[in-house]
């Protein structure tokens, strides 16, 4: 792996008694889309606020691009645009003004720079009018313009797809990929919604409780080789399963009009080819792989916040 | 790095960009418009225009005091209710600076006011009665010996000295409780209710009175040379005043760059 751009060791959080965040530690490298899961309460907007300054620590580090976010706060948090929660703008300012207030607090935007963004997260009709007169999914982009603005080479975004329609979300989602491909800067996506982590992001560390339960690749060749469910559509399942049992297959379920066996790709293939030759109509081949969803939910036990 | 004027321009930005802030001033102006028109019907113009400008100035002061606090107490506490404050702070400036540009912008907005205030009183006054004055009217608020000029600066500056210090509590304040509207209604209270009878507690007979911030923010005491309470001087009270500023100053600053930002 690369440098890392972000690290953060062992960092902890305790509010009075209560430990939010337990001993975090975390790597991310340039150029990849992280995803950061974890049910509600498990401590996900506390660490982001920590990365980006503001809360303090309690325990443990946090460094960007080399710089500790705690004692070199000006030059660690340079290269950082991030959405924190909800993107809360001025409402009584225009979109435009807005951006020229953000503008104005890093040298070097130029108003051709402010321009090209607002282009680029496709508000320039509405990009004069008040903010109070936007829809959610407006504010939600004005929000990403505002964190992209100095091309930072970390992007934070706290539930990003918060209020955005399916085809925000999947131009959210294709941009986050091709900054993090092209540009090659590390994007941190926090995020309750499971679904939508497996298809934006490269890795996935889960949370619970403040806790770092796991961090996996999403995507990967290995998930296609795990074995998974496979259900069969079959015209006799009674004969599909003798036809199996032959081979010696076991644990077959039966079901009406098909059955379901635990296989993986070459398998499956396989099985096709056993029932065809016992001259069972195959019509149908579904394989159930594990998501993200499962996994997550083994993983942290389905557990309550508390 | 980075140029701080541009943070000031930015809070600029967010005071003047707000109707409230034009609402005020209009307000401002038109009064001194209005008292001037009616003592024009109802007085006459036997009046000096600066009798009327130095008695529209102790009432109007009042209220460029109120218009800066409500500025000043939404300064900081509007960004954490609107949640802003997150984005505003996660740029690269150190949170003293962003804070210390907020309090520029509140002062500036205190003495455009005063600014404001001082030029209509005069111009409106000097249209109203000054233009072919008759010369035997002479202004009787002000002391004999004194040019009506240089004892209204004088008067202003005292009056800037209280207001500076009474804004930056509101401000103090607006740090602190995070809520503009707490920030508001506890500076106007201290404001206005400590302030109309603290002539009662003046009358007390304890040292420590000496040391209250309300006996010393009515500085044109000193004007007319008779203070609220015995023995004290200009001098002594600027100090209070200074000690006080002190205090609200670091306590401000000290509580914005400590707090942990979660809403």
């Amino acid at each position: 792996m690369e440098k890392p751009i972000v690290r953060l060791q062992n960092v902890t959080k305790r509010i009075g008694r209560r430990t939010i965040i337990d001993k975090l530690t975390l790597d991310l490298p340039l150029g990849e889309v992280f995803g950061f899961l974890g049910p509600n309460g498990a401590g996900k907007t506390t660490t982001i606020r920590m990365m980006v300054g503001l809360m303090s620590l309690t325990e443990g580090e946090i460094f960007i691009n080399g710089h500790s976010i705690t004692k070199d706060y000006e030059k660690a948090i340079r290269h950082v645009g991030a959405i924190v929660e909800n993107p809360e703008m001025y409402k009584y300012l225009s979109g435009y003004d807005n951006l020229i207030h953000y503008a104005r607090m890093i040298p070097g935007i130029t108003e051709h720079r402010v321009h090209e963004v607002v282009k680029l997260v496709g508000l320039e009709g509405r990009i004069r009018d008040k903010v109070k007169t936007y829809s959610l999914g407006m504010r939600q982009r004005l929000g990403v313009a505002q964190a992209i603005l100095h091309k930072p080479q970390l992007l934070i975004l706290d539930e990003p797809t918060n209020g955005l329609d399916p085809a925000g979300i999947r131009e959210l989602r294709d941009y986050l990929r091709k900054l993090s491909k092209d540009e090659g800067i590390a994007v941190f996506v926090s995020s309750h919604l499971l679904s939508e982590m497996e298809l934006m992001c490269d890795r996935v560390a889960i949370i619970q409780n403040g806790r770092l339960i796991d961090v996996r690749t999403i995507g990967g060749s290995e998930t296609a080789a795990v074995a998974a469910r496979v259900f069969i559509e079959v015209d006799r399942p009674q004969g599909a399963i003798e036809a199996l049992l032959a081979t010696g297959r076991s644990s077959i379920f039966e079901g009406e009009q098909a059955i379901a066996v635990e296989a993986d790709r070459d398998e499956t293939a396989a099985i096709n080819a056993v029932l065809v030759a016992a001259g069972i109509k195959v019509y149908g081949i579904r394989a159930h792989v594990k998501s993200l969803e499962d996994q997550f939910l083994e993983v942290t036990g389905g557990e309550r916040i508390g | 790095m980075g140029d701080f004027l541009q943070l000031v321009k930015n809070e600029n930005m967010k005071i003047y960009r707000r109707p409230r802030t034009w609402v005020m001033t209009g307000i401002l102006i038109g009064l001194v418009l209005a008292i001037s028109i009616m003592w024009l019907t109802f007085g006459g113009r036997d009046a000096s225009m600066w009798d009327v400008a130095f008695i529209e100035a102790s009432v109007l002061f009042l209220l460029v005091t109120i218009f800066t606090v409500v500025i000043a107490a939404g300064g900081v506490a509007e960004e954490f209710t609107s949640g802003t404050i997150k984005l505003l702070l996660i740029r690269p400036w150190s949170r003293s600076k962003i804070l210390l540009s907020k309090y520029v912008a509140i002062m500036m907005f205190a003495i455009l006011l005063a600014v404001l205030l001082f030029a209509s009183t005069i111009f409106v006054n000097w249209v109203a009665f000054g233009i072919n004055a008759d010369p035997e009217v002479v202004p009787n608020t002000i002391p004999n010996g004194d040019s009506p000029v240089s004892y209204l600066m004088q008067y202003y500056a005292l009056t800037l000295v209280s207001l500076v210090v009474t804004v930056t509590l509101a401000f103090m304040l607006s740090t602190v409780f995070r809520s503009g509207g707490l920030a508001i209604g506890m500076s106007l209270f201290l404001l206005l209710g400590v302030n109309s009878f603290i002539l009662l507690i003046a009358m007390l007979d304890y040292k420590w009175i000496d040391y209250l911030l309300f006996i010393h923010l009515n500085l044109t005491q000193y004007l007319d040379g008779n203070p609220m309470r015995e023995g004290m001087t200009l001098g002594f009270s600027l100090g209070v005043l200074g000690v006080y500023y002190i205090l609200f100053i670091a306590l401000t600053w000290y509580i914005f760059n400590k707090r942990d930002v979660a809403s």
